[in-house]
């Protein structure tokens, strides 16, 4: 009788363990793990109410919390949005499947550059579907600086920018540290142990000037709004216009030491029980409504030019570089780290230190 | 005898309008000891606690040695308390709660040390000085807080209910014991208590008080044999409370109860004829006839009696639906006694000086205020 | 049934439940934390394995010492801030307010902010530290200031006043009881043997409230050493703390054997001061009674 009390008991605390840790749940509810703007109601709205499936997000601020957020059973996601040097992880750690783009009615109007990268392209399989791309420029608020800054280097010169610097909290400031070390040419992402010591050093040299290490769209946002900081690098024309609808004049640039570029791309998590409402999300995302929607909120480059001429005009367009992939290729585009280990254990360094 | 300290038409009243002390003027004398006696809600402890230090009359002056100190806060009165919960440091050793104060009033170590020697010895603790306060028994903690409150040589020690942690033995022997300190080191001793055989075994004076004023002031004999108020003769000892009729021819004064009547010797002078008033006899003056006895004597029925060892009670019917009690004490073996039994009809005497009578409404309020120890 | 089958049947009713949920939720993931610790690193995940090696990471490397040094730092600090603002409030309530009804009112506004939003408060004192915030505003007007300092905010001193405001209650609650409990006559002895206010206080309150006292820095110590929001929130680039670092591992870096690590070095700390204050306050109870 106890025993069987026990092991009843038991029974429903591991039931209810399980309903709790919430694997996806097949219901037309797709619980996508990406970042602020690419889920906007604006356009995920006319989604949902053609489909029937519902969408909820739940925002990273780094590429690094993808495979963190699925390694710590993160089995409630069905869709994830990784930048393309964060994809091949998710490929490697076998927390994505492979899409049969034959369901994607638009996939041929991505451009090819990225459908056929090799982030997302492993043994003739495909395990991403392309969203958005652009760079990781800085920023200045128009109002602070008298004459347009060019360099990185002004960030450690001049001595006005002291704690008026914010700067992101992801190793991507890894790369344009080492290209101001080692010239745009170097192999930023295969750096030896000594370089990346020398990138830390440097880092940790500029530390007394930073404000604060930005982790969220809205964070430095709020920093900016509040007056606490004057220059940035920045999810280029996202937080910009966020900004700008304060009232706050943005200035964007590219550094004389180049900036990264970025894409980021759809992957179907292994084992969705939703797997009909993610196609469906797919196709709208590379759709002229998606591609539309997510620009029109994050300022960001579309993956497919085809679906963004119903709704810009060739000069938006212009300015969006949607005529001219030449511009992706000027950018560094982020691929994963040869040592991503070690690039990791530097930022760490960096932020730990006194 | 000087007086060592003057209370001079002091009154408090609490949050609320409580008036614990109401207008109270008193002299103490160098010295003694005094016992403020009274039920709880007197205002004997708030009166105690002015003096200390710890309250603030509201009105009125205190003046210790001619000194105003009304408003000085304990640490600067030559006065030294010693608490109902005896309130020893629980985190010091005895000896170093009976150095406390010392150490406060920066006396050299070897000095302190010898003072605090000096009273273990007095309190009978020599060997106790490196004992916690929790270690000790209820008896030895009040040693150790006599000691404390002694060690400063204060003008007055304060005592607040110093007896009510003991048990009944070891009571009476503290009493005796205390009254012994008292009459060796010559301090000022001010008491408060609700136990009356205690105040009267220690005292050389008591206060009776009620309702925040004083009743009587006065040797424990004083106010044990010629009370002044009906609430004093209640409040102290046993009484046999009877309403009688008062005749009065000139300085005669006859109390009729039942078919006995009383001459009284002792009287205020203004008492009318014909007045209806309250006769207080007290038991133990009452006496089973005696040949040749010169007092009151009158005859009564037996109702019942009780023994308690030492002495028996008699109820004696006096008529008319009185009842009065008589204390016999047994100077021979009960069976020898010859007493009545119920039933019997006894002629008893008792002396006019020992009796006292009060106004009727004045008794009958403390009968029904339940004032009555 | 017999009378002790019956008692042992008892017992089992009444602890089961706790103690299964004892085992489940606190002694099973220390144990998987514990072996955790032990696995090796193996891009992207972790191979099960027993060695030391990252034990041997936490102490080659200065970035954890540097982190460990500045959380147990910022904790005492904290600690001491709840301390100088705790008794004094502790005391007041305890000693200074007569009115039942106020003491109870004031107690509970003193508790009550535990039961709003961490997050929302340690919001709304970036809202006062800022730049353009409260404090700065204030200091301008008054004439103290004539721009906007930034030593207010993004840094440990924001941290130490958000962890202070937010675990001073933890600091008073204990101290509040300690403080109930002394006798009011033992102070009145106090003064009667001649012991002004302050002298009073330092030798008789505080050494009897010592027991709360060390309680309140426990708990503030360990929930401060743990904290993890307020470096996020209003501490700068040079505040990171080691609950910052441990959610790195686990989450950004992947490396969970090394956090697991850094974990039980934590757990071990907590345990220690624990430890420590608990034979502190045996020491102190003996000598009490």
């Amino acid at each position: 009788m106890k025993n069987r009390l026990l092991s009843t008991v038991g029974a429903a605390i591991l039931a209810a363990g399980i309903a709790a840790s919430g694997q996806a749940k097949a219901d037309g509810e797709l619980n996508v793990l990406t970042w602020e703007g690419y889920t906007d109601p604006s356009f995920v709205e006319g989604f949902e109410a053609a489909t029937g499936c519902k969408v909820t997000p739940t925002y990273v601020g780094s590429n690094d919390e993808f495979p963190a957020k699925l390694a710590g059973g993160g089995g409630i996601y069905d869709l994830v949005s990784p930048s393309i040097d964060t994809t091949s992880i998710m490929i490697k750690a076998g927390f994505v499947e492979p899409i049969d783009t034959s369901r994607l009615e638009h996939w041929s109007e991505v451009y090819p550059q990225f459908s056929g990268h090799d982030g997302i392209n492993v043994d003739g399989e495909v395990y991403g579907v392309p969203y958005t791309w652009g760079a990781i420029p800085f920023m200045y608020r128009a109002d602070a600086f008298e004459t347009a800054p060019t360099s990185i280097t002004q960030l450690w010169d001049d001595p006005a920018l002291a704690g008026k610097i914010s700067l992101w909290d992801d190793k991507t400031n890894l790369y344009i540290t080492a290209r101001m070390l080692y010239g745009n040419d170097a192999d930023i992402y295969d750096l030896s142990d000594e370089q990346l010591a020398e990138v830390r050093d440097k880092l940790i040299e500029l530390k007394p000037k930073i404000r604060k290490y930005w982790a969220s769209a809205g964070e430095l946002v709020n920093l900016y709004a509040n007056g606490e900081v004057t220059i940035s690098n920045t999810w280029g024309g996202y937080q910009s216009a966020l900004l700008a609808e304060q009232g706050i004049e943005m200035v964007e640039f590219i550094p004389e030491e180049n900036a990264d570029g970025w894409a980021d791309s759809w992957q179907i998590v292994k084992g969705t029980p939703n797997e009909d409402c993610a196609y469906q999300w797919l196709n709208y995302a590379i759709s002229p409504e998606g591609q539309c929607g997510v620009v029109n909120i994050t300022g960001y480059s579309g993956s497919n030019p085809t679906a963004l001429e119903t709704c810009k005009t060739p000069e938006e367009m212009a300015a969006l570089h949607q005529d001219d992939f030449g511009y992706i290729d000027s950018l560094v585009l982020w691929q994963e780290p040869a040592r991503i280990d070690a690039y990791i254990n530097t930022w760490n360094a960096v932020k730990a230190a006194e | 005898m000087a007086d060592i300290l003057h209370l001079d038409h002091v009154t408090k009243t609490f949050r609320g309008g409580v008036v614990a002390v109401d207008d109270i003027s008193l002299n103490i004398r160098e010295g003694e000891f005094l016992t403020m006696l009274g039920p709880s809600g007197c205002g004997k402890t708030t009166t105690l606690r002015m003096i200390g230090g710890f309250e603030y009359p509201d009105s009125g002056s205190i003046l210790l040695d001619g000194k105003d100190v009304t408003d000085a806060p304990p640490y600067q009165r030559p006065v030294n308390m010693m608490f109902q919960d005896f309130a020893l440091f629980p985190h010091m050793t005895v000896a170093a709660n009976i150095a406390f104060g010392l150490k406060i009033a920066g006396m050299p170590r070897a000095e302190t040390e010898s003072r605090v020697k000096e009273m273990l010895d007095m309190i009978e603790l020599p060997q106790m000085g490196d004992r916690l306060p929790n270690q000790l028994s209820n008896g030895q903690r009040q040693r150790v807080a006599l000691a404390r409150a002694l060690v400063r040589h204060p003008r007055i020690l304060l005592l607040d209910e110093p007896m009510s942690a003991l048990d009944a033995k070891l009571k009476e022997a503290m009493q005796v014991e205390l009254r012994h300190i008292h009459d060796r080191i010559g301090i000022t001793f001010i008491m408060v208590t609700h136990d009356q055989t205690e105040s009267m075994i220690m005292s050389d004076r008591i206060i009776v008080m009620n309702r925040g004023r004083i009743e009587q002031v006065g040797s424990p004999t004083d106010l044990y044999d010629r009370p002044a108020t009906a609430y004093v003769a209640d409040f102290l000892g046993t009484s046999n409370m009877v309403p009688v009729t008062v005749t009065r021819t000139g300085d005669q004064v006859v109390a009729k109860a039942g078919e006995a009547s009383f001459r009284i010797a002792r009287h205020d002078g203004a008492i009318a004829d014909g007045a209806a008033m309250t006769m207080f006899i007290r038991p133990e003056k009452i006496r089973l006839a005696v040949a040749g006895d010169d007092g009151n004597v009158f005859k009564g029925q037996v109702r019942e009696v009780f023994f308690s060892g030492n002495a028996v009670r008699i109820d004696l019917d006096i008529g008319a639906g009185q009842v009065v009690m008589v204390h016999h004490q047994l100077d021979t073996a009960l069976g020898d006694a010859g007493l009545p039994a119920a039933g019997d009809t006894v002629t008893c005497s008792v002396k006019p000086e020992t009796i006292s009578l009060f106004d009727r409404a004045q008794a009958d309020a403390i009968v029904r205020g339940g004032a009555a120890a | 049934m017999n009378h002790a089958r019956r008692h042992k049947m008892g017992f089992w009713v009444l602890f089961s439940a706790p103690m299964l949920w004892w085992v489940t939720v606190l002694l099973v993931p220390y144990l998987i934390m514990l072996s955790i610790s032990f696995y090796s690193r193996q891009f992207p995940f972790h191979v099960p394995d027993f060695q030391f090696g990252n034990y041997a990471i936490l102490l080659q490397d200065s970035q954890y010492w540097t982190v460990l040094l500045r959380s147990v730092k910022v904790s005492i600090l904290v600690s001491l801030a709840a301390f100088a603002m705790g008794y004094p409030l502790a005391y007041f309530l305890a000693f200074k307010v007569r009115s039942e009804r106020l003491r109870l009112f004031l107690y509970v506004a003193t508790i009550v902010p535990l039961w709003v939003s961490y997050l929302l408060r340690a919001y709304t004192w970036k809202t006062i530290l800022g730049s353009e915030g409260i404090l700065n505003s204030f200091l301008m007007w008054i004439g103290v200031l004539d721009e906007p300092s930034s030593l207010f905010l993004y840094n440990e001193f924001a941290m130490v006043v958000t962890m202070a405001y937010i675990f001073t209650p933890f600091m008073v609650m204990p101290i509040y009881a300690s403080l109930e409990k002394i006798p009011r006559s033992l102070i009145e002895a106090s003064k009667d043997l001649g012991a002004g206010r302050f002298s009073t206080f330092l030798r008789i309150t505080l050494p009897l409230t010592m027991p709360g006292v060390l309680a309140g820095f426990t708990f503030t110590f360990g929930l401060s050493v743990g904290d993890f929001v307020s470096p996020l929130l209003v501490g700068g680039p040079y505040s990171n703390m080691i609950s910052n670092v441990i959610a790195t591992q686990f989450g950004m870096a992947m490396n969970w054997p090394l956090g697991a690590a850094l974990g039980v070095v934590m757990l071990f700390i907590v345990l220690g001061v624990i430890t420590a204050s608990d034979k502190l306050e045996r020491a102190g109870r003996l000598n009490l009674g």
